[in-house]
């Protein structure tokens, strides 16, 4: 071949943007000679160490997993492998690090005085005298990260403050009393009673719900009501979809792909069902992380497993299937950190934290944890199974009979070619068709896998081999731990500070809009301080104490909703407005608005539309046109879900990840992509053109206004109007609000009666009988405007 | 009807005088004490104009994202050399440390760029016989053959070209420049994606605000049919309707807020008309009755499609869909909207790129060329910032997909690639960068993903390090931990 002019190698190598593999080695010629004389650690070495390299690689830091006090340490090497060859100092990187004839590591780093020749070579003479360590032998090996971060510290459980009483209010309260603040008042009844529903169940009361706690005149009355919501089986659905975000599901791959996940379900259901059982959160967390561990592990403690199948597929061509299956790893270990520990673990992938205590080895032992599983996909019967399987079987023998008949009887007959051709290819299609038990997909343990630190996150550098293991900076497990089974152990271990705290802060941001810690997702140092620690720290010890049923999430909610602090009123006062903008302090409630889901089902509830069965396959409401057609090939087809089901909740919709449903979307359900802990609560023009124009609230508008005019034939307009805004907003409405919709469907009706084919086509398919057509479609109009307010998406 | 505060008023003291809320009423009664503090609809809006760090030069940016990675070796960068060594096997040295998603390294050759080139404009820019109406504007164009990646597969690429980053959730491009100055249009969104053909691999990612709030994001017009979702009112409904029902929402949230006094009720009214303002603007915007056959003809809109067969492109229908979008990018820019996003997949020409990637480019030449003359001629193109970007560029090696011997395509090359950009304080009419004769790599003038970004915010009178945005406990920006301005580029 011509000879090409080519640039240099190392030229080459330092513009190929991104991939070198393993650096090679560096060249031996520029290197000072080595000292001629015998040389002493302590007096001749150690100075040389200690001024230069243990501010980085001692006993506070060990960058680059590198620590050069103790001998053991210093021969193991970093990273990226050993440093230090005994008897040949040519080859020790060390050397050629402090030397500067490594290009990939000149030490000490930037800005920082470099060692002289005659340093170097009394580095040199010690290696290839043997590396020999003098007197001080160093301190032991292995000694954990120290913090003296708040959240890292054992969780004492604080007493409770003067006066006593609910033991929420007292903490709050003292805190307020301190900056010389008031409390709100407490809400009224009709406000309370929806608040407290939506935070339970996710769903609105019903009127005869609302009528019948307005009568109970009982001490109890309120207690009451939050038992009966804690036993529905709505609460599953509601603190279920809060766990999905954390748990990143979706019904798909992700990806260029992104092809459809059939079976994702069952892991959601298993979510629902666990919090309606009301799974001890250590048991809700090992199931997950490991049931399949477990010893006779039951279909549905693997199912749960699924909480790790969540991760992204990338079936995109050309892909290097290692790549992804560390990514997805790479996202279990992060997710694992965020959900549990509260701890951005992820950011030491590439190099040690550079807030936390937590180094790049660290990751890569928690990595290890996750590094030998595979992905299975189990048969996974649901009851009636057996049955549907048998039923199915039948008919599918029946179906090969008819076909291989139709076969023979073409070649008996000699029928023509082509006809024949048809017949074999159906019969051929047919086992595509063969009916299959339902199945679930889980984690499960594959042959082990070797886990190596990856240099700079990138899977082609492996640096040196780690065995699994837990954060030095958190108290160790009881003995060596290996197995994911271990790992979860640990996390819910009763001496792990964290994952108590995180997850009591996790429930509290869902009824207050916002967590005692504002930064669910980082504990670490650079996460916001608790504002109320005593609070945290009581209520940590609470949801862990053995004598009151450990870790109960129900039992935490039922604390949290009977104190005064949930109950007082979410009306802005101008001067904790002025005073404290963001209510950190809790002087009044939140007002956050309705998650994606929960607005839907709130249309839905208030028409009379929903469907409220718990679980089975997602569904496909009807959306926008043009939506999957955006996705890879338009390979998510939607087809919309026909009869009931077309009705049930918004957890249940189906998530496509790279087209998900444009609703969801627009009302900040997260993408799913990676774990989210805290939702973005949005407040858009897209908000507004989806309550005002989507096909799913126009139905709701539609069902809602015949609901109204079906339940109050005989009603005025105002008791109509009244009726629609107490379906819609679960409370009495003023006389004015009233009047201003009464007005609102007079005039309505007007237009409506000069459009009489508008009016009819408003009316869709939720005509009401005996109800003059202009007239109805007004009230649709006006059922429309309703679901479109404020505080219809608020929880006030 | 009802001017708003007189009858906000008004039903205020309705609702105060017959509440049903009994328990509310000593609340109730303070707010009235404090009256006009509560009721002023004054929260800025997040999408308040904000002043820039420095005067800027570009107030607008229209970014033409051509997703897959066009061939820089056909389109952008001659490289006679590969012609010489077409099925030739390259040094080891070249692919020893290079990883690729379908070549097999062991067996592949070159494959020859068999392009006409030709020099345009004063400059004298070479550009190959497929982009001849690019040609005719090669003085405003700035040229970079230098850009490289660490990317190398589709979505990662595509994640990091438009957020800064490989990783999910970050904001894209859009999204910060919308953080940093607010948008301009009191009609329309700040933020606009406009799609032709298929699906981009990276979906709602390349456009989405990530960890901003999502009134950030990248609202997606579409060019058919609704421009945006649920723009329509429901079968039946008229405007004199919608108007009087948006007049009864605004009321009785302006009740509502006389009780609890949020200003959240505030912006959720100033959503409520922006979307009712959108309804017309909308349509208006996609309505292109009112341009001239002069405009329409420049653009492309009607030309005859040729019948190739080209399914990665999109299929039938492109030709009139991307002409119809660079058209609606001017009059996004025309009423004020910020950022402009234009997506087209895909130009992923592993196989069969003589026949598809010439169509593709005949697709975007003339209506991209039309849009850089349309905008100087209306005064736009000094403020508005033009892009051509894809995620990285394809090799020199023909791609042996499985050892094929039937090479017919490029596989992805992110050690270099080629983009441009236009108007906005870019200095048109030059080449920044150079690539070695086989295009291979970059060896003058390096622009990484990150540098371009940075440059971009320069342009828009932004610092890459100090337009950061605090999220779990780390300041980041759009440049993640690297970016320099490219000096060369700027004008």
């Amino acid at each position: 071949m011509p000879r090409l002019r080519l640039l240099p190698p190392a030229a080459l190598l330092a513009v190929a943007a991104g991939y070198p593999a393993a650096a090679d080695p560096p060249k031996k010629a520029d290197l000072p000679p080595a000292t001629v004389a015998k040389v002493d650690f302590d007096t001749d070495v150690r100075p040389v160490l200690a001024a230069h390299c243990f501010k980085c690689h001692g006993p506070d830091k060990q960058k680059g997993g590198l620590r050069l006090d103790t001998r053991a340490d210093a021969l193991e090497g970093g990273n990226g492998g050993k440093v230090i060859v005994v008897g040949k100092s040519a080859d020790s990187r060390l050397v050629h690090a402090v030397a500067g004839t490594d290009p990939d590591a000149k030490m000490p780093p930037d800005g920082a005085a470099a060692l002289t020749a005659a340093q170097v070579g009394v580095l040199r003479a010690w290696i290839d005298q043997g590396a020999k360590w003098g007197d001080q032998a160093g301190p032991a090996a292995g000694v954990g990260a120290k913090s003296s971060h708040w959240a890292f510290q054992p969780i004492t459980r604080p007493a409770v403050p003067a006066p006593g009483g609910h033991p929420v209010d007292a903490f709050v309260l003292a805190r307020l009393k301190k900056d010389g603040l008031t409390p709100s008042p407490v809400a009224d009844r009709a406000t309370l009673l929806r608040r407290v529903s939506l935070d339970l169940t996710g769903l609105p009361p019903t009127p005869a719900e609302l009528d019948a706690f307005l009568k109970d005149t009982s001490a109890d009355a309120y207690e009451k009501a939050v038992d009966r919501l804690l036993a529905s089986p709505h609460y599953g659905e509601r603190w279920g979809r809060h766990w999905l975000d954390s748990a990143r599901y979706a019904d798909s791959d992700g990806y260029e792909k992104d092809t459809g996940r059939p079976f994702a379900w069952r892991y959601r259901d298993w979510v629902i069902k666990a919090l309606n059982a009301d799974l001890p959160f250590d048991r809700f967390t090992v199931e997950q992380l490991a049931g399949d561990l477990l010893p006779g592990a039951t279909a549905e403690q693997k199912i749960a497993t699924g909480f790790h199948r969540n991760t992204l597929t990338n079936k995109e061509g050309g892909v290097d299937q290692e790549e992804f299956r560390i990514a997805a790893v790479v996202d279990r270990v992060g997710t694992t950190g965020k959900v549990w520990l509260g701890l951005t673990v992820g950011c030491a992938q590439c190099h040690d934290h550079k807030y936390d205590p937590v180094s790049q080895r660290e990751f890569y032992q928690l990595f290890a944890f996750f590094n030998s599983d595979r992905e299975a996909d189990i048969d996974a019967p649901l009851p009636g199974d057996d049955e549907r399987l048998k039923k199915e079987q039948a008919a599918f023998a029946a179906e090969r009979a008819k076909l291989e008949a139709a076969v023979a009887e073409a070649k008996e007959k000699q029928l023509p070619a082509a006809e024949l051709k048809k017949r074999e290819q159906a019969l051929a299609a047919l086992p595509k068709r063969a009916p299959a038990a339902s199945k679930a997909m889980t984690l499960a343990l594959g042959p082990t896998r070797p886990t190596h630190v990856l240099l700079r996150g990138d899977f082609l550098r492996k640096g040196v081999e780690v065995k699994p293991g837990t954060l030095g900076v958190l108290p160790k497990p009881a003995g060596p731990p290996a197995t994911r089974l271990d790992l979860a152990n640990w996390l819910v271990s009763a001496d792990n500070p964290l994952t108590a705290r995180v997850t009591v802060n996790w429930v509290w941001a869902k009824f207050f809009g916002r967590g005692l810690v504002a930064t669910p997702e980082d504990f670490g140092t650079q996460g916001e301080k608790p504002s109320h620690p005593e609070l945290l720290d009581y209520l940590a010890s609470e949801f862990v104490q053995p004598t009151w049923r450990a870790g109960s999430l129900r039992a935490l909610h039922r604390l949290i909703v009977t104190s005064a602090t949930y109950r007082q009123s979410s009306a802005v006062r101008p001067e904790t407005l002025r005073r404290d903008p963001s209510n950190v302090l809790l002087a009044r409630q939140a007002r956050p608005r309705l998650e994606a889901e929960i607005v839907r089902d709130n249309a839905l509830a208030a028409s009379g539309l929903l469907n409220p069965t718990v679980g089975g396959p997602s569904i496909r409401p009807p959306q926008p046109p043009g939506i999957s057609e955006l996705t890879y090939a338009n390979a998510a087809r939607w087809v919309e879900t026909t009869g009931p089901d077309r009705y049930k909740r918004g957890l249940y919709i189906w998530f496509q990840r790279t087209s998900p449903y444009p609703m969801l979307m627009t009302f900040d359900t997260p993408d799913s992509n990676v774990c989210v802990v805290r939702r973005e609560r949005s407040n858009t023009p897209l908000q507004a053109l989806t309550l005002l124009n989507d096909a799913v609230f126009v139905e709701s508008a539609q069902a809602l206004a015949k609901r109204v005019l079906t339940e109050k034939p005989d009603g005025t307009a105002a008791d109509r109007a009244g009726y629609l805004l107490k379906l819609c907003l679960c409370r009495e409405p003023a006389a004015a609000e009233v009047a201003r919709l009464v007005a609102l469907q007079g005039d309505l009706a007007k237009l409506a009666a000069a459009d009489p084919k508008g009016a009819a086509a408003l009316l869709g398919k939720h005509a009401p009988a005996g109800v003059p057509v202009a007239e109805a479609a007004a009230w649709v109009a006006t059922a429309r405007a309703v679901l479109n307010l404020d505080e219809f998406v608020t929880r006030e | 009807m009802h001017p708003l505060p007189e009858h906000a008023a008004r039903t205020r003291r309705d609702f105060l005088a017959t509440s049903a809320n009994g328990v509310g009423l000593l609340a109730l009664a303070s707010l009235l004490k404090d009256d006009g503090r509560l009721t002023a609809a004054d929260a800025p809006s997040p999408l308040a104009v904000k002043p820039p760090h420095f005067a800027p030069k570009a107030k607008n940016c229209i970014c033409i994202y051509l997703e897959g990675a066009p061939s820089q070796l056909d389109l952008f960068d001659p490289k006679p050399k590969l012609n010489e060594l077409h099925g030739q096997k390259l040094p080891e040295s070249f692919t020893k440390n290079v990883r690729f998603a379908f070549l097999q390294k062991e067996t592949a050759v070159v494959l020859g760029s068999p392009r006409k080139w030709t020099r345009h404009g004063q400059c004298g820019m070479e550009l190959s016989e497929f982009l001849p109406h690019l040609g005719s504007v090669a003085d405003d164009i700035c040229l970079v053959r230098s850009m490289h990646t660490e990317a190398f597969n589709h979505h990662p690429g595509q994640l990091l070209m438009n957020t800064g980053s490989t990783m999910f959730g970050r904001p894209s491009m859009g999204s910060w420049l919308a953080y940093g100055l607010g948008s301009e249009s009191k009609d329309l969104p700040g933020y606009v994606v406009l799609n032709a053909g298929r699906g981009t691999s990276g979906g709602t990612s390349n456009w989405g605000s990530g960890f901003l709030p999502s009134t950030y994001a990248g609202v997606l017009f579409r060019n058919q049919g609704e421009p945006v979702l649920n723009l329509g009112n429901p079968a039946g409904l008229s405007d004199a309707m919608q108007a009087k029902t948006i007049e009864a929402v605004r009321d009785l949230n302006g009740v509502r807020h006389a009780a609890v006094g949020d200003p959240e009720i505030d912006s959720r009214a100033a959503a409520y008309e922006l979307a009712f303002r959108m309804q017309s603007a909308a349509p208006e915007l996609i309505d292109l009755s009112k341009e001239t056959r002069k405009t329409l003809d420049a653009y492309g809109l009607d030309r005859p499609e040729p019948d190739v067969k080209a399914a990665r492109g999109g299929g039938k229908g492109q030709f009139r869909a991307f002409a119809a979008n660079c058209l609606l990018a001017r009059r996004l820019v025309e009423r004020g909207v910020r950022f402009v996003s234009l997506f087209h997949a895909s130009w992923d020409h592993h196989s069969n790129l003589e026949v598809e990637l010439p169509h593709n480019a005949r697709m975007a030449d003339q209506p991209v060329a039309a849009l850089i003359k349309d905008l100087k001629q209306r005064g736009l193109l000094d403020s508005t910032l033009v892009l051509w970007l894809s995620e990285f560029g394809r090799t020199p090696l023909g791609e042996n997909r499985g050892g094929s011997t039937n090479v017919t395509g490029r596989d992805h090359h992110p050690s270099c690639f080629s983009v441009w950009a236009a108007g906005g304080g870019i200095k048109g009419g030059q080449v920044v960068g150079e690539t070695d004769e086989i295009g291979w790599n970059v060896t003058k003038d390096p622009v990484h993903v990150n540098d371009l970004q940075a440059t971009i915010l320069h342009l828009f009178g932004l610092d890459h390090l100090k337009l950061t945005y605090k999220f779990q406990g780390r300041d980041f920006r759009l440049t993640d931990v690297g970016g320099k301005v490219v000096k060369k580029l700027l004008a």
